[in-house]
């Protein structure tokens, strides 16, 4: 373990030279050879003497790593011995916060730069920290440092915390606590439930935090003073939004793939996705942070114009002036989500390629053990090519003002060799081709759409195979081993080509412009195929460079001949004149594809045109080349209707950034103006992606984009009532610039409409939304909420709510809310989502639904009476305003529940558990009834008994028809039970209670064991008795044959009873077979373990059966007594959360009752009413006394039946207690009997004889 | 102790009119309190390791909570147990009364004077709706062969876990009487204080039985 030993980690000593008094100053040339690597952290060694006895210990490292990672890499984490304590100096310690802080925080920020100074081991442990990084901590290490993930990159590794503080601003709170509950979620193993990814709770929390900072910083619409008046502010509100509507889409995106279930979409497609939302949610945040900096900058500024005086400023010197949250973002925030993506999904599509490069096995290992976050490399690596082809002079500005990007220049050039070049384009491809297979699941799509998307991939795909061809060129012995390959992908992408053209061409025939999804089948093979075919090729292509060394990338290939161009381009002319008129506002296209640096000449003959356009050298400022839309639509022209949608982009221009105004810079190392992207604030042109826009403006619902496609599928009629899009005003004020280099972000589709989304943002995302209020489970089941929060699930504009949850709630919501409460909150509900045009419309009917539901089959007229005067005038106003003829029906309703008697409109018996079809699946209707066993004798038997004659026994009748009957009797009684008799322990009250059916059950279950005791006891004679104990045996054997587990539990209670199990001479009697088919009995409803054997047999039980009723109505007063009414929601850091329903008490409430219900199904047997009729007899008369009596006297007659053989009758000792009123002393008084050894009991106890 | 080692299972059957708060007496009991939802529904679900004058038990843990009225159950669930909680509220004299009769079942069926019991008065949180006087209900424990008594509130969780640890050292010392190689004054010696003083019960056989 020598060679493992962790590093002394910042210590001043390694600081040594610097003025500073910092642990550690790095210098560029210290950078790590990779800026960071998502690697579990493992150990570091710093010292470089010992490099030489690195490699073996790290090989070491990574098997361990391989054999431990491959389950929970969270759990895994804690074995990894996290590196020693950041400092080495006492100095350090008095200046910082304590390393070790007693409360755990989820969130650190660094307020000071850490840089390890040594180059990173391959076993990359360290995460390099930039001043402001905001860090997701997973654990830390008593040593003080912290397992953490940077959200900026999303790499995971060891920080020291004394160079961070705390994170956990107010505003922040809801936003940092929905990002830890959507790592959680989505890092579980059990997330790959596809429920969970169709119902989307998990982005409601990020909305919502979103909201909550917005609104907490007054800056919740655009026209807020405050977004106003600041230009930061404003503009980074924008990317905040316009991120998270990127992250709304990919979770649509995900909610597509598992709807749809395609065999394409394999898991690692999902967790591919799920990476990527993870990344994008970082992102979010990393906008909030930044958001939050400029608004405490924008305050303070206000306050104290002048410079700050913070307790870092001694060090800014030292500082370059640092990005603060996020500083990749100046590269294409968009595009570092699909390479990260796509980096997962390259190892593993790779898993074949045997002779990959030590780095490249590494990197597939790392992304295994993590699947979910796999990401090998520099978050900039897709990005960088750019930007290094890019003229020096637009490179100035970003390296001033970003630390991490001018200081890894060695990573920039790494960049350019072949394999990362490859790397990078196959990835690209794969982002394309996955983001291409999510939009065939989409129920439909235009045209141009598809023809977008498929030329989008075809690009991308024609990147990499640029790449290969010039592998080749190179060495052209590695050409031969490379063709078939190469091969294949261009036939592969040929045959996506020529599918996409048929089916453009076929349904141009048509007069929609619609391409429906059953069309898609051949495209998806096809796109599959490419996946599969570039999977191949670059595996091979990988070992040609493992064999012929790496090289730097010098494009020199011609492009392919695949002839995208051809695609239907005629057709799309037709279908969308809508697009002719380009918009003035229209900025100049910019190239989808990242592009290859500048010296690679324009691929040739069928290139995709954007090809030919503008290549990064174009000088900046150089006039925006508009082109009109026509021209890009003639067949020849090899148009991209592409180009509209990718302006929308961060189209960072630095000219227009030189625009702005000159910003203070600020003394603080913490954010200034200056820091910000470009990019941020090139995304603020609202204009209008011509293309999507007019496709879809058709329907007027065209401003919706995908983020709310599934709305559009199913309620588009209601949108387009809504749709309020305002038509972007300040368009005219950025005029996008022709600026290529940035043109390489649009890599995605689902980012391709960001400006679109930037917009609609406004509205659309920030809807009023308790839903911050909402705790759920891992299953992303709704476990707490308030009142508002839960009403509002019930009403979800954009999902069908879960109808599990919807009927819980109408079962239980008595139990947390009154009627009237629930009627506010619903109309409150109605209220408040007029701020969110968009979605008003089906929340509303929604709403109404929920009216109509509770009034229709949910009302209880005794309780929910008083609610009427909520919902009447609700209905008559509000709603009849809205939809009246939805606030005549509720009108209709309300009127009509108070006069009736039960549901109005009856729902089955059970509104849960039980699904109609159950009836018909377990007992076919024409099956014919089973024959009763009733002679005609027995018949006789009890006519003569209905005449006054004697009373037959139960030995006259056929066990199994006795069975019968009892069965029939008691599920009748059953079936009855009404929800609402088992909620609030209704059945335990001692008077008035409404839970009659449930009582009946108990009741006919006592008299039934009393009935057992009765009819053995009647006779003196041991046999007879035996012959009638026999006889019940025989019966409870055959409730269990029928699955009547109450009779059975009522027989055996009373076989077993003390009275019974006594007769040792009556027992001595029955034989042992049948004292064994009695045990058998017994061990099944032996309360045992919580009726671990009846439980075991009800479980997955099919109907018919009467289940014992009795663990239901324990189970439900546990669940009551169990479980807190109220929850507390998660606080951060210190402070409490708020107090709300603790929704998961009334589910499993309601939970129980399915189950119960599940039973509620009556028996396909004969009634005979005669049988009935003397069963019903023999009850009454056994009930004549009562219960407590009836034990007492059976007991009694047990005793006199077979005396005890000890025989000294002393007086209770009962009776000494004087405790009781007469009455009962005398009723104890029977007991005398037992207590005979009372009087050997110590003295303590006088015993006083009546 | 040479038995601190092994775990010994001990069945505890909590008996008591329904509204006294027994359910929640065992849920307090049973849950340990970091448990953020209780399901009652598992196996586990009521039973519970603790650790009694350094040996370990497992309690399993019979409530009969919700199903009082099936009466002729009772005497199902009082053949399982070892020990029983008798559960009455202080602010119901009937709870109380209902005891006598449970005593006097759970005496008959297990055929056993000295049957481990702890007598425990709910509800200690609502001392201004107190109708059971202290010195009544201890009395009445008194009169029940000593039965110590207690007076819990389970939802202040006070008292709760000592009754379960009483009534399972109340077992444990049984065990060991019928074992004589074990000498129970180890165990005598070990009670605490707060416990009103009960002369030692004699030595019994407990061969006897009534089938």
């Amino acid at each position: 373990m020598r060679d493992n030993s962790p590093p002394r980690a910042p210590s001043s000593s390694t600081s040594h030279g610097s003025p500073s008094r910092w642990p550690i100053m790095v210098t560029e040339g210290d950078q790590p050879v990779r800026s960071s690597v998502h690697v579990a952290p493992l150990s570091i060694n710093k010292d470089r003497s010992r490099g030489s006895s690195n490699a073996s210990s790290h090989r070491r490292n990574l098997s361990s790593r391989a054999s431990n990672m491959t389950g929970d890499s969270r759990s895994s984490q804690s074995q990894i011995t996290p590196p020693a304590t950041p400092n080495g100096s006492q100095e350090d310690l008095r200046q910082h916060i304590e390393p070790q802080q007693p409360v755990f925080h989820n969130f650190l920020r660094a307020f000071y730069p850490f840089q390890p100074t040594y180059a990173i081991s391959d076993t990359t442990v360290t995460l390099p920290l930039n001043e402001g990084d905001v860090i997701l901590v997973h654990s830390i290490h008593t040593n003080g440092w912290a397992d953490g993930t940077l959200l900026v990159s999303g790499a995971r590794g060891w920080l020291p915390t004394n160079y961070c503080e705390a994170y956990e601003p107010e505003s922040m709170k809801n936003l940092l606590k929905a990002l830890l509950n959507f790592w959680d979620l989505l890092r579980s193993p059990m997330t790959r439930d596809s429920e969970l990814f169709s119902n989307q709770e998990f982005m409601r929390g990020i909305i919502a935090g979103v909201r909550y900072l917005l609104e907490r910083s007054n800056c919740l619409t655009r026209e807020c003073n405050l977004v106003q008046s600041n230009d930061g502010l404003r503009k980074n509100r924008k990317v905040l939004l316009s991120d998270l509507s990127s992250l709304v889409k990919t979770a649509k995106r995900l909610q597509e793939y598992t709807a749809v279930d395609h065999p394409q979409t394999n898991e690692d497609e999902i967790n591919n996705t799920i990476d990527e939302m993870i990344l994008k949610a970082f992102k979010i945040v990393t906008r909030g942070v930044r958001f939050l900096d400029v608004l405490e900058d924008d305050i303070r500024s206000r306050q104290q114009p002048v410079h700050r005086v913070m307790a870092t400023v001694a060090e800014e010197v030292y500082n370059p002036p640092t990005p603060p949250a996020d500083s990749t973002s100046f590269e294409g925030t968009q595009q570092v989500d699909p390479a990260y993506d796509a980096a997962s999904r390259r190892s593993s599509s790779h898993s074949s390629g045997s002779c990959l490069s030590t780095v490249y096995e590494q990197t597939k290992r790392q992304s295994q053990s993590y699947k979910r976050m796999s990401s090998t490399f520099p978050i900039n690596s897709t990005s960088r090519p750019l930007s290094i082809a890019r003229p020096a002079s637009a490179h100035v500005k970003r390296q001033s003002i970003s630390h991490r990007l001018s200081a890894s220049i060695p990573a920039a050039q790494r960049q350019n060799l072949v394999s990362e070049k490859l790397n990078a384009s196959h990835d690209l491809f794969l982002s394309h081709l996955a983001s291409f297979i999510g939009r065939l699941q989409l129920q439909s799509q235009s045209s141009a759409e598809l023809i977008w998307s498929v030329r989008q991939t075809v690009t991308a795909g024609r990147e990499m195979l640029l790449v290969v061809e010039v592998i080749c060129a190179h060495d052209l012995q590695s050409a031969e081993a490379l063709d078939p390959a190469r091969n294949t992908m261009y036939n592969r992408i040929n045959k996506l080509v020529n599918a996409a053209r048929d089916i453009i061409t076929a349904s141009g025939m048509e007069e929609e412009d619609v391409v429906m999804p059953q069309q898609n089948g051949r495209l998806s093979m096809a796109a599959t195929d490419c996946v599969k075919a570039a999977g191949e090729c670059v595996s091979k292509t990988k070992s040609v460079i493992e064999r012929i060394g790496d090289f730097e990338f010098e494009p020199q290939v011609e492009g392919l001949g695949i002839d995208i161009a051809s695609i239907g381009v005629s057709s799309v002319e037709e279908t969308k004149p809508s697009t002719v008129e380009p918009a003035p506002q229209e900025p100049t296209f910019q190239d989808p594809t990242p592009l290859e640096p500048a010296s690679r000449p324009p691929p040739p003959p069928l290139v995709i045109p954007s090809y030919e356009k503008p290549l990064p050298e174009v000088p900046l400022g150089s006039p925006p080349i508009v082109e009109d839309t026509i021209a890009r639509l003639s067949p020849g022209g090899l148009e991209p209707v592409i180009e509209h949608e990718t302006v929308a982009i961060p189209s960072v221009d630095t000219k227009e950034n030189s625009m702005l105004p000159p910003i203070p810079k600020m003394s603080s190392p913490l954010l200034t103006q200056d820091d910000y992207s470009p990019s941020e604030q090139s995304i603020e042109g609202d204009f209008q992606p011509s293309f999507r826009a007019r496709s879809i403006a058709i329907s007027n619902a065209g401003t919706s984009s995908t983020y709310l496609s599934s709305m559009r599928d199913s309620e588009s009629s209601m949108i387009s009532q809504t749709s309020t899009r305002a038509t972007s005003p300040d368009n005219s004020v950025y005029v996008p610039r022709n600026q290529p280099s940035i043109s390489d972000l649009s890599v995605s589709g689902s980012q391709s409409t960001l400006a679109d989304d930037a917009d609609e943002g406004e509205s659309k995302m920030l809807e009023k939304t308790y839903a911050h209020e909402l705790l759920h489970n891992k299953e992303g089941q709704i476990t707490g909420g308030t009142l508002p929060a839960l009403v509002e699930r019930l009403t979800t504009h954009d999902s069908t709510p879960d109808s599990m949850f919807v009927s819980t709630f109408y079962l239980t919501f008595r139990l947390f809310a009154t009627p009237v409460e629930l009627a506010k909150a619903l109309v409150d509900r109605f209220d408040y989502v007029a701020e969110s045009p968009h979605i008003a419309g089906p929340v509303r009917l929604r709403v109404y639904n929920i009216f109509k539901g509770w009034l229709e089959s949910h009302w209880r007229d005794l309780s929910d009476h008083e609610a009427l005067v909520v919902i009447e005038p609700f209905a008559q106003d509000k709603l009849g305003r809205v939809l009246p003829a939805a606030g005549k029906r509720v009108l209709e309703l309300a009127q009509k529940v108070s006069s009736h008697e039960g549901p109005l409109v009856p729902r089955l018996v059970s509104s849960m558990g039980k699904t109609s079809t159950s009836i018909s699946q377990y007992i076919p209707a024409d099956t014919p009834l089973p024959p009763a066993v009733m002679s005609k004798s027995q018949i006789a038997l009890l006519k003569n008994w209905k005449m006054g004659g004697s009373n037959p026994t139960i030995l006259d009748f056929d066990p199994l028809e006795l069975a019968r009957q009892l069965t029939i009797k008691e599920m009748n009684i059953f079936c009855a039970i009404l929800p609402e008799e088992l909620l609030g322990s209704e059945w335990t009250k001692r008077s008035g209670s409404n839970a009659v059916n449930v009582r009946a059950m108990s009741t006919l279950s006592t008299d039934l064991s009393n009935l057992v005791a009765d009819t053995i006891l009647q006779y003196d004679d041991a046999k007879k008795r035996a012959v009638i104990i026999k006889h019940w045996i025989k019966i409870a054997h055959k409730c269990l044959e029928l699955n009547n587990y109450d009779s059975l539990m009522a027989i055996i209670c009373s076989l077993n009873s003390s009275t019974i199990v006594r007769l040792k001479r009556t027992w001595d009697a029955v034989s042992v077979k049948r004292r064994d088919m009695l045990k058998g009995l017994q061990a099944i409803v032996e309360p045992d373990k919580n009726y671990a054997v009846l439980r075991r047999r009800l479980h997955d039980h099919v109907p018919p059966c009467l289940p014992f009723v009795g663990t239901y109505l324990t189970d439900l007063t546990f669940v009551d007594a169990g479980n807190p009414s109220t929850k507390q929601l998660p606080g951060l850091g210190d402070s409490e959360g708020m107090s709300v329903i603790n929704f998961d008490k009334h589910t499993r409430t309601a939970k129980i009752i399915g189950e119960l219900q599940r039973f509620q199904i009556p028996y396909r047997l004969t009634e005979i009413p005669e049988l009935q009729e003397w069963i019903q007899a023999q009850i009454v008369r056994v009930k004549s006394t009562s219960e407590i009596e009836n034990v007492q006297q059976y007991y009694r007659k047990s005793l006199l039946l077979e005396p005890r053989e000890i025989t000294h009758p002393k007086p209770s000792p009962i009776d000494a207690q004087n405790g009781w009123n007469t009455a009962q002393k005398d009723k104890f008084d029977i007991f005398a009997w037992t207590h005979s050894r009372d009087k050997e009991r110590s003295g303590s106890v006088s015993a006083t004889p009546i | 102790m040479s038995r601190t080692s092994q775990r010994r299972d001990y069945h505890i059957v909590v008996l008591g009119a329904g509204g006294v708060g027994k359910s929640c007496l065992t849920a307090q009991f049973v849950q340990n309190v970091w448990i953020e939802s209780y399901d009652p529904t598992i196996e586990d679900s009521y039973r519970k390791q603790i650790e009694v004058d350094g040996r370990q038990c497992m309690l399993e843990i019979l409530d009969t909570a919700g199903t009082e009225q099936f009466t002729a159950m009772r005497e199902l669930y009082m053949k399982t147990g070892q020990g029983f909680l008798l559960v009455f509220s202080i602010t119901s004299q009937s709870s109380l009364a209902e005891l006598a009769e449970l005593r006097e079942q759970i005496i008959r069926i297990k055929d056993d004077e000295n049957v481990p019991i702890v007598i425990v008065g709910n509800k200690s949180d609502l001392e201004e709706d107190r109708v059971v006087t202290r010195q009544r209900a201890f009395t009445i424990s008194q009169s029940w062969g000593n039965a110590p008594y207690y007076e819990t509130s389970a939802r202040q969780r006070a008292n709760v876990d000592e009754v379960f640890i009483d009534l399972c050292r109340q077992i444990i010392r049984k065990d060991n009487t019928t074992m004589p190689s074990f000498d129970d004054e180890v165990v005598h010696h070990r009670r605490e204080g707060r416990r009103p003083h009960r002369t030692r019960r004699k030595k019994r056989d407990r061969g006897c039985t009534i089938l």
